[in-house]
């Protein structure tokens, strides 16, 4: 553990030994605007914690990501084969990357806190209850995801509730992994909404919520050590993609408006916006419910700030996660399929603007709806910062993204 | 008597560097090994051959525990890479095909943090470290971070990390491929020396000539069909004329 964990701090102070400008971009750029949107949105994105709903939007807000990525961080790190072949013992993985997984929900804990630091609130009851949720959400991801994976593996007959997940006998046997998330949200919710009653028993309550987290901790590692040998190498194989079948959408150069665009320019927008379509299909499939659910919430009660503040909330995450995929579409170019665009001759401006233009067709899916909301509900003059927005979001994503790429 | 039995095929297994028993694995598109028995005797060298999608890659990652077989056994050295990982570990030194480097570590540091974790003498392993970087041309590139290697450095520094702690059973994935003839020709030695003392090599290569010239035997796995051990005069004729017909 001790040996991981001086690895882990060499490998975060790689950026101040070796500081690069692409790795400090890629970094520091979406740190800062993300801290920047925050404080400048203040009071529409921060959740009421005077009332039991705005206290429960609070914890999922911190619980909800941290049960996301819980499954990556715990068992798809890019190490894992290596570090199983060195012999490494089950226990010490786990703390490793249960100590990143806290590391996630306490930035997302200061994260959420920024808007009430921007708008002079008290900051004690909405810290207690993010750290509540934070932690319970971060206990509660360890131990569900462990035990769903040791449950994948155990060779048991799957129940019922899983096998109504459908036809697929592989789906089914991952079924617990899909369910697994949901716990770590309910404990999450249930943590802020115990520790977020703003009377004097509250640090009693949080102390409470980060013993029961506490006492959750050997059972996960128990059953990460249980799973981790059979489950590695499953997780490997669930992480195969078939070869795309016409899905996706196909490459075609030049269509719509991006015709208006260089020739080689058309060139890279197509091959982006396909590999993102295929690679990062999450990224479009994300974007059309929210668009849709958000659009027709302005539509249906774009009146209340509450509302307006979800579909905000919602609609900006979404931006979010898109520019994440446009950014990870550039490291995953770094050092492989980057010489392809050298070796072509494209201009840098040609994979600027390719880029730029593929990601900002992926977050007009979400601007568009929303910014018609907006307009039809007689907001029309902040309606046009939608697609300000996806444009911001989209250049600044290019930006890291090509950085990511290297030369 | 039955137990008696169990007990000298238990010591068999547990002196043999890789003991393979009906291993079986599948994927959505088929079978891809289907009841593969096989062991690697201590000094051997033995060629994994076939074409492309054959399954050289799946069988090495089920020996490796990188990959799940839906049936049968491994045991590296008697030890279940499933059950007995740590067991496992110390006995295998594996050189994937697309080796994994901590990009934000040098040469030196990797291959110290391999040292550590694998619980080795220091000393010793930094007198084993300097010499197998010599031995491979690394010798005056332990400063140099792993994301900075070219691809054959990078190789090289995956093997050095592999033969480290001096293992039983080596398994190298399309491990020369990227090395200079001198290098290429410096590691065949050192595996040579390495069989003598007892280690064994499961080697998975394209290049025919190569392990028609080197190896002691193979395991054959055709794109269709079953596999085939070739050993004795099979092996014999297959390294006449080496062919990924089998």
């Amino acid at each position: 553990m001790k040996l991981l964990l001086l690895l882990e701090l060499r490998r975060l102070s790689d950026a101040f030994r070796h500081p690069r400008p692409a790795a400090w971009l890629g970094v520091v750029l979406p740190v800062a605007l993300a801290v920047g949107a925050l404080w400048a949105a203040g009071a529409s994105a921060r959740p009421d914690v005077s009332t039991g709903d705005g206290v429960i939007l609070l914890g999922l807000l911190v619980a909800g990501p941290v049960s996301i990525q819980a499954y990556p961080i715990l068992f798809r790190p890019t190490d894992d084969a290596f570090l199983r072949r060195l012999g490494i013992h089950p226990n010490a993985v786990f703390g490793v990357r249960a100590l990143r997984l806290l590391a996630l929900a306490l930035a997302l804990a200061i994260g959420v806190m920024i808007p009430y630091a921007a708008t002079r609130q008290p900051l004690v009851a909405p810290l207690s209850i993010v750290l509540a949720a934070g932690v319970a959400g971060w206990a509660a991801s360890l131990w569900a995801h462990a035990h769903a994976a040791a449950s994948t593996v155990s060779g048991k007959r799957p129940s019922l509730a899983l096998k109504s997940l459908g036809p697929d006998p592989e789906l089914v046997a991952a079924g617990s992994l899909v369910f697994a998330p949901i716990w770590p949200v309910i404990a999450g919710a249930v943590a802020a909404r115990f520790a977020g009653d703003v009377v004097w028993t509250m640090p009693l309550r949080l102390a409470l919520v980060l013993a029961l987290s506490a006492a959750m901790l050997p059972f996960a590692a128990r059953s990460f050590a249980r799973a981790l040998p059979r489950f590695a190498p499953r997780a490997g194989e669930m992480a195969y993609a078939p070869p795309p079948n016409a899905t996706g959408g196909e490459l075609v150069v030049g269509r719509g408006i991006a015709s208006v665009l260089p020739r080689a320019a058309q060139a890279v927008r197509a091959r982006d916006a396909v590999v993102i379509g295929r690679r990062y299909r999450w990224a479009a499939r994300l974007a059309w419910p929210v668009a849709i659910v958000g659009a027709l919430a302005v539509l249906r009660a774009g009146g209340s700030p509450g509302v307006r503040t979800f579909v905000t909330l919602a609609c900006g995450a979404t931006l979010a996660a898109q520019a994440a995929a446009i950014v990870a579409l550039g490291r995953s170019e770094r050092g492989r399929t980057r010489w392809t665009d050298r070796v072509l001759g494209l201009e840098p401006l040609d994979r600027l603007v390719g880029r730029w233009a593929a990601a900002f067709g992926l977050a007009l899916i979400v601007a568009v709806p929303l910014a018609l909301g907006w307009w039809i509900v007689g907001d029309g003059d902040t309606a046009w910062v939608w697609l300000a927005a996806a444009a911001v979001t989209s250049t600044v994503a290019t930006g890291a993204s090509l950085a990511a790429a290297g030369r | 008597m039955m137990a008696e039995a169990m007990t000298a095929g238990r010591m068999m297994a547990d002196d043999l560097p890789l003991s393979v028993r009906g291993l079986r694995k599948k994927y959505r598109r088929g079978v891809v090994l289907n009841n593969v028995t096989f062991s690697v005797r201590p000094g051997d060298a033995m060629a994994l051959v076939g074409p492309n999608g054959a399954g050289k890659s799946t069988l090495i990652g089920c020996v490796t525990a990188d990959r799940l077989p839906d049936a049968g056994s491994v045991h590296i050295c008697g030890a279940d890479p499933f059950a007995d990982a740590a067991r496992a570990a110390a006995c295998l030194g594996y050189v994937p095909e697309q080796p994994f480097l901590y990009p934000e570590l040098s040469v030196a540091e990797l291959l110290r943090f391999v040292s550590a974790a694998r619980g080795l003498d220091e000393a010793a392993s930094a007198a084993e470290t300097a010499r197998l970087l010599a031995l491979l041309g690394l010798a005056g590139a332990e400063g140099t971070l792993c994301r900075e290697l070219s691809q054959g450095m990078g190789r090289k520094t995956a093997i050095a990390a592999a033969l480290l702690h001096q293992p039983r059973m080596i398994v190298l994935d399309e491990a020369l491929n990227g090395l200079d003839r001198t290098s290429a020709e410096r590691l065949v030695t050192e595996l040579d020396t390495r069989r003598a003392n007892g280690a064994a090599v499961l080697i998975s290569s394209h290049d025919l000539d190569f392990l028609a010239r080197w190896c002691t035997r193979a395991l054959h796995l055709p794109a269709t069909g079953t596999w085939r051990a070739l050993d004795g005069e099979d092996w014999e004729a297959w390294r006449r004329a080496p062919t990924l017909a089998g």
